[in-house]
């Protein structure tokens, strides 16, 4: 609580201390702002930038023929050069008419042209601008009845008009080329969308010669694939033994080292262990989704690993290579789909099931949705060997027209299992049909396939049956990851996952802490799986990676609402900068207070004086930073600063005040911390000087935050300022009937006997009054720490006492004296009526 | 969650909109700008002190001066005297 406390204080500071400097100096503020538009108008990247008016004057003449300053130079040239760009990548595109992976990246890079056009033509705005205010300085043209004005003043005219012109000229062309780039860049639009329409809607009959035809390609094809994958693997083995065989070494390594290493970091996540008899909810969607990820993970490290190897060995030939990637790609997803599967059916173990459907049920829903991938992925398989191995378009279309019958047959099979349980019934019960909904959805799903691959849609029915498997295998991840992150965010939810269980071992971590952990892992999962499976799913629907590159990029860095400017990356880096400079501050803080100033004993008021500037001008400074880094534009922050000064002026005042008196306090040191001060009614050590009140613990440990303004306005007193010596007093009564010289000649001995209290300044004794029947004197001591005094007064009242009496001077106190008749009083008595009735009436103010 | 999924997609809508330039007549009578966007060729009748918001993807602009401008969208541009003034 105490450090939330101090991060408030600290907030409270630097969103003052940025108020005072914004609204300050709004001269700073934009300079501050100025990195901020390094792209805009700034733009001209000139070598000679910014040339004041009077240049053209003194330029030379050849120059003013060719109308042109170095920024519009380089303005052509820059135009010039994106023109060949754009004809380059126009003809590219003409020749990558079925590549929609390299038209995509093409897109990207026209859109990258469209804004480098218009920024070369921002860029010579600056030169217009000075143009047209040198034009104005000239004045029109005098008329024909006016004087005639100097020869050299209608030259620079005539020059100006014409770098104008020049510039029009150049926007002009500039505009054109947007035009044409706007154009291509339709034109690639509207080809990726005529490919991928083209690849799902493309027609064919489907008619019994068509099958004919095929079949009898498969042979052809068959043998074709056959010859080939020998032929590679004679030439392989005779003249690549090597790099095959290494190759292949080094891919089964990865293999093992992926495996190995991910069973052996990840065992405790992702097994099921027999003797968890009850596993919590969470612990099932943990182990499904993780045991489901980290094993596909592993093997497309492997896939891409033996990939890499094989190809940079120069292993693989061109018609072999697309084989080998699709066979693995089909390998990862239908490893995928299955071990998905396998973790939410759980057919072997009941207890880990996520879903209520019955053991029968389970294993009979595994064989079709194995099947399904399976069809699905050998579909894309043979399709890539087809085309590897340039077999005619009609066997691809009857390979996936067959993978889709299939397909549909086995969903509309998937119809007939009976895996649903009732609430009260085991998991060994025979199961009961599904509910209505789903078996008809699925009847429907699968003679929609079907009936889609008849009507000759093949490249349709081919992509929704890749939907169904891969899209809703994903689908189900990021609902079991989301499960997950749901259920570990639910208080105390944390604490009993073996994360959790490892944290509070290890770092004997409370229980509100593990729960904000588990709240960050809980967003922590939701985020690894929006970002990782949402871009998956969009890959699966045909967009590129280019797309999604630019999508993500244009949402991180550049949201616009309105005119204001949003960018995710510019206010994360703005944290993080703040975040960093915050760290830097606490660890210059420490550094100088406990190398610096420790060794060179600076005084402790002055150390923590130090220790807070430092914290206020660093904190301060860091957010600044920070706010830049944002983006937040400062100079609008003192508009708003400057209209909010009146308010400030009026609402915050008493804090503004109490923040300065604290600087000042802070700079004038009248008190420091650990000092002994008194303030009106206060008085107390200092425990803590912050930014709006300082702490002051009374003696009875009562903490009083005193604001800082009262201890700048009023008197302070302060026990403890340029050293610790104080003078005490005690106060001392006796009869008349002693004898003063000698009362005092005893207190100045049993004052100077005291090893406290000072020999210079020595003590001394002062006969202060006659009072009625007593005489009163009072014992001045000083000691060297005004802190000890309590304890150094009792002794010495203890002594004085003991030796009064040793003396017979009598009691050292005011005590009544009792009317007695002489006849009453025993010899006793009289002899010593003082020293019997020590009356505890002393009036002597108590300092501590 | 759902909150989170909203708000991304939000971002992802509001990524692809626009941002956009704002142009201020401040001449005594109307004035007659020729923007050039994408592939379309608009022209925009500004009347006296009417502010126009334009182009959000970047722009040409010509003025009544003539003068023809590139705009990256994200400006503020006043028109004095037929011609543009930048704040």
């Amino acid at each position: 609580m105490r450090s939330a406390g101090i991060f408030t204080a600290t907030l409270i500071a630097i969103s003052l201390a940025a108020l005072t400097l914004v609204g300050g100096g709004a001269a700073m503020a934009q300079q501050a702002a100025q990195p901020q538009q390094p792209a805009q108008a700034q733009q001209p990247a000139t070598p000679s930038p910014a040339t004041p008016p009077p240049t053209p004057q003194t330029q030379p003449e050849a120059k003013a023929e060719k109308g042109a300053s170095p920024a519009l130079q380089q303005a052509e040239d820059q135009l010039a050069q994106t023109e060949r760009e754009l004809k380059r990548i126009a003809d590219r595109v003409d020749s990558a008419r079925e590549d929609d992976t390299l038209l995509a990246e093409l897109r990207v890079e026209v859109d990258a042209l469209s804004k480098q056009i218009i920024a070369t033509s921002v860029a010579t705005r600056p030169r217009l601008e000075e143009i047209k205010t040198r034009l104005a300085e000239l004045g029109e043209p005098p008329a024909d009845d006016q004087p005639p004005e100097e020869a050299i003043v209608t030259e620079e005219r005539k020059r100006l008009v014409a770098e104008r012109g020049a510039i029009n000229a150049l926007a002009a062309r500039a505009e054109s080329l947007a035009v044409e780039a706007t154009k291509l860049a339709n034109r690639i639009t509207s080809t990726r969308r005529a490919l991928f329409s083209n690849t799902l809607l493309r027609h064919t009959d489907v008619s019994a010669e068509m099958l004919s035809e095929a079949l009898s390609t498969t042979v052809d094809e068959s043998k074709a694939l056959w010859r080939s994958v020998g032929s590679w693997l004679t030439f392989a083995w005779n003249y690549k033994r090597l790099p095959l065989l290494s190759a292949i070494f080094l891919s089964l390594c990865a293999a093992l080292l992926f495996l190995v290493g991910s069973y052996r970091l990840f065992s405790p996540v992702i097994m099921r262990r027999e003797d968890d008899d009850e596993p919590t909810y969470f612990r099932q969607l943990s182990v499904a989704f993780w045991s489901t990820l980290i094993p596909t993970l592993a093997l497309t490290a492997f896939a891409g690993s033996s990939y890499f190897f094989l190809s940079s060995f120069n292993v693989l030939r061109p018609d072999i290579a697309p084989i080998i990637a699709v066979t693995l790609g089909m390998g990862v997803a239908l490893f995928f789909v299955t071990s998905l599967a396998n973790s939410v059916l759980s057919p072997e173990q009941s207890k880990w099931r996520l879903v209520r459907v019955s053991d029968r049920g389970a294993r009979m829903l595994l064989a079709p949705i194995f099947a399904m991938a399976l069809v699905n992925g050998l579909d894309y398989l043979l399709g890539s060997i087809s085309e590897a191995l340039g077999s005619p378009v009609v066997l691809t279309v009857a390979k996936s027209f067959l993978a889709s019958i299939i397909i549909g047959l086995i969903l509309m099979s998937m119809a007939l299992i009976r895996p649903t349980l009732r609430p009260n019934e085991t998991f060994d019960a025979p199961g009961r049909p599904w509910p209505r909904v789903i078996s008809v959805s699925l009847l429907l799903l699968g003679a929609g396939l079907i009936a889609i691959a008849l009507s000759g849609y093949v490249g349709l029915s081919r992509f929704i049956a890749t939907q169904i498997i891969v899209t809703g295998a994903i689908l189900v991840m990021i609902y079991i990851g989301i499960l997950t992150g749901r259920s570990v965010s639910k208080q105390g939810a944390f604490a009993e996952t073996m994360a959790g269980q490892y944290l509070e071992r290890r770092f004997q971590f409370e229980q509100v802490a593990l729960d904000q952990i588990g709240l960050l892992a809980g967003l922590g999962i939701y985020a690894l799986v929006l970002l990782f499976f949402i871009p998956l799913i969009l890959l699966q629907w045909g967009f590129q990676i280019a797309d999604i590159e630019a999508w993500v990029y244009r949402a991180v860095t550049d949201i616009k609402i309105g005119t204001i400017t949003i960018s995710l990356a510019g206010i994360l880096a703005g944290v993080l900068l703040f975040a960093f400079g915050y760290l830097v501050t606490r660890w210059t803080q420490r550094w100088i207070d406990g190398n610096v100033m420790a060794r060179s004993r600076v005084d402790a008021g002055v150390r923590n004086s130090i220790r807070t500037g430092i914290g206020y001008v660093g904190v301060g400074l860091a957010g600044l930073f920070g706010l830049s880094a944002a983006g937040i534009d400062l100079s609008s922050l003192a508009l708003v600063a400057g209209a909010l000064s009146l308010g400030v002026g009026f609402g915050l005042q008493n804090i503004v005040s109490n923040f300065v008196s604290g600087l000042i306090l802070l700079v004038e040191r009248p008190f420091k911390v650990g000092d002994w001060i008194v303030s009106g009614t206060t008085e107390g050590f200092v425990r803590r000087i912050s930014v709006r009140a300082t702490e002051i613990e009374t003696f009875q440990h009562q903490s009083i935050m005193m604001p800082n303004s009262l201890l700048i306005n009023a008197s302070v007193g302060n026990w403890t300022h340029r050293n610790r010596l104080g003078r005490s007093e005690i106060a001392v009564t006796v009869t008349y009937a002693s004898d003063p010289r000698r009362v005092i000649e005893l207190l100045q001995e049993i004052a100077i006997s005291h090893p406290m209290v000072l020999k210079n300044p020595g003590p001394s004794v002062v006969f202060t009054a006659f009072a009625d029947e007593r005489m009163t004197f009072e014992l001045r001591i000083y000691v060297a720490d005004v802190l000890t005094a309590n304890g150094v007064r009792n002794d010495i009242r203890i002594a004085i006492y003991e030796r009064f009496r040793d003396e017979g001077i009598g009691a050292p106190f005011p005590m009544k004296i009792e009317d007695v008749t002489p006849e009453d009083v025993t010899p006793e008595e009289a002899a010593a009526p003082e020293a019997v009735s020590p009356v505890s009436g002393q009036r002597q103010h108590e300092r501590t | 969650m759902k909150t989170l999924t909203a708000a991304v997609l939000l971002c992802a809508v509001i990524g692809g909109a626009a941002h956009a330039a704002t142009v201020t007549n401040r001449d005594g009578d109307t004035a007659m700008l020729v923007i050039v966007e994408g592939q379309s060729r608009i022209d925009v009748a500004l009347a006296s002190g009417a502010t126009e918001t334009i182009c959000p993807m970047g722009c040409f602009v010509t003025l009544p001066s003539g003068d023809r401008i590139g705009l990256q969208g994200d400006e503020t541009v006043e028109i004095v005297n037929g011609s543009f003034v930048f704040k």
